[in-house]
């Protein structure tokens, strides 16, 4: 089989973020880097089926130079070999406008598989993977958590809303996005590590892919939100301060 | 163009409160953009439920209605709603942010050239879309460019259902074309995690029980409420070491680590042992009776009190809430 | 007859025969032992070489030598009257080393201590005397293992050791009986006869079984890694740790050659006694069976056959096993290398384990919490921020910085630091020190957080640290180095006991104090926590303190991985503790304080209390001091 993961290098979960002056994004100067949390898992199911079925795992990211660490990281747990799409303005394109040209990038390997994490960790849009099958004409299931291949295809997990699954047959070629937590993840070796210097990673520039890159939605403005994170302690006696959370489960945490 | 349309979507034979939500959405989009909102109902065997929609205050309730789009399949959503769309080329379309629609949304929005904005939680003056980036910790501003369809989904809760007026509106159908080889999908039956085995780890409610239980005869106080609440029970190491609760119930460093949407500590004082486990819920509610107990430092809501009585005066408030 | 003064008899007039038998049985003797001990020292120079090894400074190895080899230090220290008999037993191989060329040379007809001269006389009485204690403590040592029976030596009777244990006692009576026959008599004769058998078959029996030892532990003792649990560090692209055969090093293979299994590793374990499947002893014994049997140049993983993995991740490396070896094996090495074996090749699959190598990659510390938890408690204590202006940089680590307890301690130790008018500052960041990584074996993420560290470390300008956690101390000053030169730094107890005079003295509770593995065995600090304990109320010792402390069971990473299996290593400790009496138990890291705290909370209400030494200390403080 062979496989490719889209993965993107994302800031740190737990990084401070300072907006910068013109309030369109963060200040990355400081930022620690790393990768994202579902493509952690796209990666792990991916590596799990070569290691039943054979076959390659191609990881594959878009982004400036920065985002190499991320990619050995992903050589070192397992993958073969990588391509990397240089662009320097990946923040310029929308969620249409990246998967154009991941898009681009993919065709040309005729994968049998494309697995991308459910969504990003920084700007969360749960998109890309599910546009990449509309642009590949292939078709796809998202929130999975485990992965089968079958002699037709590929038999899925599929996370429900309330604590349900599905079950979902498909035929390869085929994209899927990943939900975090299905499987365990495989931590990186020294051995990893030291392997990954001799794989093969592939330079394409976004240029090169000749992809438009005309956004439909533009973000605007970035703030921080209202409400900060403090706890609130509910007062009165033991039925008030019951109805006092009851009321802020419903309203302000939304889970009733 | 056709104004603001919004895709409904049923649960369990009923209209979801999110799909409300969304209307009511769509309302708030109506007083600044000038537009008429209506309805769009797609799957199969939908007459009682676009009747129910047609209650309410909009302009028109279009069932588009297939055989083929019952079960959900995202070819069979994307083929009819791409050929509605074609024909009434509307300004806004909104969606109830829910599992399905991300599963769809984007790859129809994509089919007309379009990008979903997603997961909305306001919606200002523009307009001006309001969504929660870096996992909530930044809010971002919004704004489809250009002429064509913006797409818009709304996130669970952001909106109120119950803003939503009544009103007659009529009901149409339309029938797409679709036929079965373009079905790639197989979807099987919906099921719940297996019952026997206890998986903390995918439970989206949990109570989580301490030593503040005391006894082992107190443990049904915490049960009703893990089952007023729809929730598992769980417990710090010491209640599961004394043999309350099985070890696979137990949260913490040397057991489950856990992240649902709602944690309850009850009389549990957060050693760190205990916290590492359960950090990644999203809300955590403590109860103890001591305000200086480490778990309120990573608590959202906090109750100081005896949990023996704040406990089953929740389980009573939650038993009326439901209802 | 016999006549005084008592003279050694030498039996004279060998015939030819008898001269060219003994020749024959002398090289007969030299070629069996040769045999055996050719193939074991050519494996153990097949072993790879030590990257890491300096013989230079000599100065230590020459006295750990003349103190653990000629003094038998270690020997006696640790199990007093057994070793005291062992000890008479080598001084009287010692001793011998004279007697028995004259011996030799006799049997070709040329003695060259004449039993008669002064100096003769005097010699031989000499050996004499060690000829006695000899074959008193053999004797005692076979009475201890055939009727006593210790559980240490084992379940199974050592015939081997019996037979070894007659042959020296055969050799120190054969020897006495001379005093007591004239030269010409035949009975001389016999007993020189009996003397030279004995020597012959003792010889070729060394290198069969653990008597080894007599050859090679003062070369082990002479040839160790220069440190306790020195880890050494990873030589080149093809270095995991110890994955195979080929991957033993020549100290691995001397040492676990030298082993006489005499079990003290085992009965100080803290693994071996709650239980578990690790027993130091059959890590050795298992290492040194897979080179009998593989070789040093196999490819065949250690981990397996003769030891398992499981085992191999159930050591909290107390260091008790090394601290004990009379004979120089260094196991925390070992079982860290085993380890890393396992890890570095992405062999080892554990959740928890997992979890901890997952939180540190892309976190900062070893509990996976956000620094935003960090930053929140530095900003609610007021702790000043290091700018390089300060004397100390106050470590927080991961327990003082986000462990409730742990911060409790750094909070206390905070305020005795403002009442002596140190000046100290906290870094805004820090990752976690790699401690437990580097003790489970994942050497790429301990260097990507020794370098990190030593990287802000400099940028910061830091000289020197002071830490309440002694893992963070050690891995600070002495595994860092491997990355980079590390700054000074000390355990808050040496920095408190400085002052001991301006602590404040109570008159207080009994306390008894439990030494830190990582304070005691590894720093060799015990008596600064001390005097700081005695400040705060009445010292009171643990039946086993100092360098016989039992472990918590928190270190080498356990306490991030799972449930354990047998007894709780920290129940055990704590049962310990309450047992002497005191009404309190003071400790001196966080991770001991973390174990005991639910060890003693299951003792009930009449449990003693648990504090740090900072706490006590700080417990005495007049108001909330603040940062001046």
């Amino acid at each position: 089989m062979k496989i490719i993961v889209a993965i993107k290098q994302v800031p740190e979960r737990d990084a401070q973020v300072h907006i910068d002056s013109p309030k369109k994004w963060i200040e990355e100067g400081d930022l620690q880097w790393g990768l994202n949390e579902s493509d952690a898992y796209a990666l792990e199911e991916a590596l799990q089926l070569k290691e039943k079925h054979g076959g390659e795992v191609v990881v594959l990211s878009a982004g400036p130079e920065r985002i190499g660490s991320t990619i050995r990281e992903a050589l070192a747990k397992g993958a073969d070999r990588a391509i990397h799409v240089d662009s320097d303005e990946l923040g310029a394109r929308d969620a249409l406008g990246v998967a154009r040209l991941l898009a681009a990038a993919i065709k040309p390997e005729n994968p049998d598989l494309v697995l991308t994490g459910l969504q990003s960790d920084d700007l969360g849009y749960g998109q890309t993977g599910v546009i990449l099958a509309e642009l590949l004409s292939l078709p796809h299931a998202s929130l999975i958590l485990h992965v089968e291949k079958t002699d037709s295809g590929l038999n899925v997990k599929r996370e429900l809303e309330e604590g349900w699954f599905q079950n979902i047959e498909l035929p390869t070629p085929a994209v899927l996005t990943i939900q975090s937590g299905g499987s365990k993840l495989r931590y990186a070796t020294l051995m990893g590590i030291k392997k990954a210097k001799t794989k093969e990673m592939k330079h394409i520039s976004a240029a090169e892919l000749g992809v438009d890159a005309k956004a439909n939605v533009a973000l605007d403005q970035i703030s921080l939100p209202h409400k900060q994170k403090t706890t609130q302690i509910l007062p009165g006696n033991a039925k008030e301060a019951a109805a006092a959370l009851v009321e802020k489960l419903k309203f302000e945490v939304r889970v009733l | 163009m056709s104004g603001i349309w919004v895709v409904l979507e049923e649960r369990g034979g009923r209209m979801s409160r999110i799909s409300w939500e969304a209307v009511a959405a769509a309302h708030q989009l109506a007083s600044q953009a000038n537009l008429p909102v209506s309805a769009l109902l797609p799957g199969a065997n939908t007459e009682s439920l676009a009747a129910e929609v047609a209650t309410k205050a909009l302009a028109k309730v279009v069932r588009v209605e297939h055989a083929m789009l019952s079960p959900y399949t995202s070819d069979g959503f994307t083929i009819a709603l791409h050929q509605f769309f074609e024909k009434e080329k509307p300004d806004y379309v909104v969606f109830p942010h829910t599992y399905q629609v991300r599963d769809y949304a984007p790859a129809l929005a994509a089919r007309l050239g379009q990008t979903l904005i997603g997961d909305v939680i306001a919606i200002e003056q523009g307009p001006a879309f309001t969504r929660q980036l870096m996992q909530g910790r930044l809010s971002g501003s919004y704004r489809h460019n250009g002429s064509g369809t913006c797409f818009v989904s709304v996130q669970s809760g952001a909106f109120r259902a119950d803003t939503v007026a009544a009103g007659s509106a009529s009901v149409e159908t339309f029938t797409p074309n679709l036929d079965a080889s373009q079905i790639r999908t197989k979807p099987g039956e919906p099921f719940r995690g297996s019952a026997q085995t206890v998986d903390l780890g995918s439970a989206q409610f949990i109570v989580s029980v301490g030593r503040g239980i005391k006894e082992a005869e107190n443990m049904p106080l915490v049960q009703e409420l893990a089952g007023a609440l729809g929730a598992e029970l769980a417990a710090s190491r010491p209640i599961c070491d004394a043999g309350w609760l099985p070890i696979e119930r137990q949260v913490g460093s040397s057991g489950q680590t856990v992240a649902p949407r709602l944690y309850l500590a009850v009389g549990i004082s957060g050693a760190i042992q205990h916290l590492v486990g359960m950090k990644g819920s999203q809300c955590v509610v403590a109860i103890n009776k001591d305000p200086e107990a480490p778990i309120f430092e990573v608590a959202d809501y906090g109750i100081v009190g005896d949990l023996f009585e704040v406990v089953p005066a929740l389980t009573e408030a939650l038993k009326a809430a439901k209802q | 007859m016999v006549s005084f003064p008592l003279t050694l008899a030498e039996p004279q007039h060998f015939s030819l025969a008898e001269k060219a038998a003994f020749a024959v049985l002398i090289l007969a003797s030299l070629w069996l032992f040769w045999q055996r001990f050719g193939p074991i020292l050519k494996r153990i120079l097949d072993s790879k070489k030590d990257a890491d090894f300096h013989l230079f400074p000599i100065g230590k190895r020459v006295w750990d030598f003349v103190w653990e080899v000629m003094c038998q230090a270690k020997v006696i220290r640790q199990r007093p009257l057994p070793g005291l008999a062992h000890a008479f037993v080598f001084w009287g191989f010692c001793a011998f080393a004279l007697v028995t060329l004259n011996h030799c040379a006799v049997g070709f007809g040329s003695g060259f201590l004449d039993p008669t001269s002064i100096l003769g006389r005097f010699y031989f009485y000499f050996a004499a005397t060690f000829a006695i204690a000899c074959a008193i403590g053999i004797a005692g040592l076979f009475i201890r293992r055939f009727l006593v029976r210790p559980p240490w030596l084992g379940e199974k009777l050592s015939w081997e050791s019996g037979f070894i244990a007659l042959l020296i006692f055969l050799l120190m009576v054969t020897y006495l009986a001379a005093f007591f026959v004239t030269d010409a008599s035949s009975a001389a004769r016999l007993l020189w006869w009996a003397h030279t058998l004995t020597l012959l078959v003792f010889l070729p029996i060394i290198p069969h079984t653990k008597h080894l030892h007599l050859v090679l532990s003062p070369a082990t003792i002479f040839l160790s890694r220069g440190g306790f649990s020195r880890i050494p560090p990873l030589h080149g692209d093809e270095d995991f740790g110890l994955v195979a055969g080929k991957d033993l090093t020549q100290i691995v293979s001397l040492q676990v050659y030298s082993c006489v299994e005499c079990g003290r590793c085992s009965e100080h374990c803290p693994a071996t006694n709650t239980g578990k499947i690790l027993n130091p002893r059959e890590i050795v014994l298992g290492v040194r069976a897979y080179l009998n049997e593989a070789g040093p140049k196999s490819e065949e993983p250690l981990l397996g056959k003769y030891n398992s993995q499981e085992a191999a991740f159930q050591c909290t490396t107390c260091g008790s096993c090394e601290f004990q070896c009379p004979v120089g094996i260094e196991h925390v090495p070992i079982l860290i290398g085993l380890r890393r074996g396992a890890v570095n090749t992405g062999a080892w699959e554990d959740d928890h384990g997992g979890k901890l190598f997952l939180a540190l990659e892309r976190g900062s510390n070893a509990l996976g919490m956000g620094t935003a938890e960090r930053d929140k408690f530095i900003q609610k204590q007021g702790f000043p921020i290091f700018d390089g202006t300060q004397e100390y940089c106050l470590w927080l680590g991961c327990m003082g910085g986000y462990d409730p307890k742990g911060r409790e301690i750094v909070a206390d130790f905070a305020r005795v630091m403002n009442f002596l008018g140190a000046s100290y500052g906290v870094l805004r960041k820090e990752k976690c020190t790699g401690d437990p990584v580097r003790r489970l074996g994942n050497d790429l993420v301990f260097q990507q957080l020794a370098e990190s560290n030593l990287e802000t470390l400099k940028q910061n300008n830091v000289k020197r640290i002071v830490s309440i956690c002694p893992h963070c101390v050690r891995t600070i000053q002495e595994d860092w180095k491997e990355f980079g030169t590390p700054p000074a730094i000390e355990h808050h107890s040496e920095f408190m006991a400085r002052f001991a005079d301006r602590l404040p003295k109570q008159n207080a509770e009994s306390i008894v104090f439990h030494d830190p593995c990582y304070l005691g065995r590894y720093r060799n600090v015990y008596d600064q926590p001390r005097t700081v304990v005695s400040r705060a109320g009445t010292l009171v010792e643990a039946p086993r303190s100092h360098e016989r402390s039992f472990c918590c069971g928190a270190g080498g990473g356990l306490a991030f991985l799972g449930e354990e299996k047998g007894e709780r290593v920290s129940h055990v400790r704590a049962a310990e503790l309450v047992a002497t009496g005191a009404k309190t138990v003071g400790t001196a890291c966080p991770f001991c304080n973390t174990m005991f705290r639910d060890a003693l909370a299951q003792q009930g209400d009449a449990a003693p209390q648990l504090m740090d030494i900072a706490q006590l200390t700080a417990r005495a403080l007049p108001q909330r001091e603040t940062a001046p």
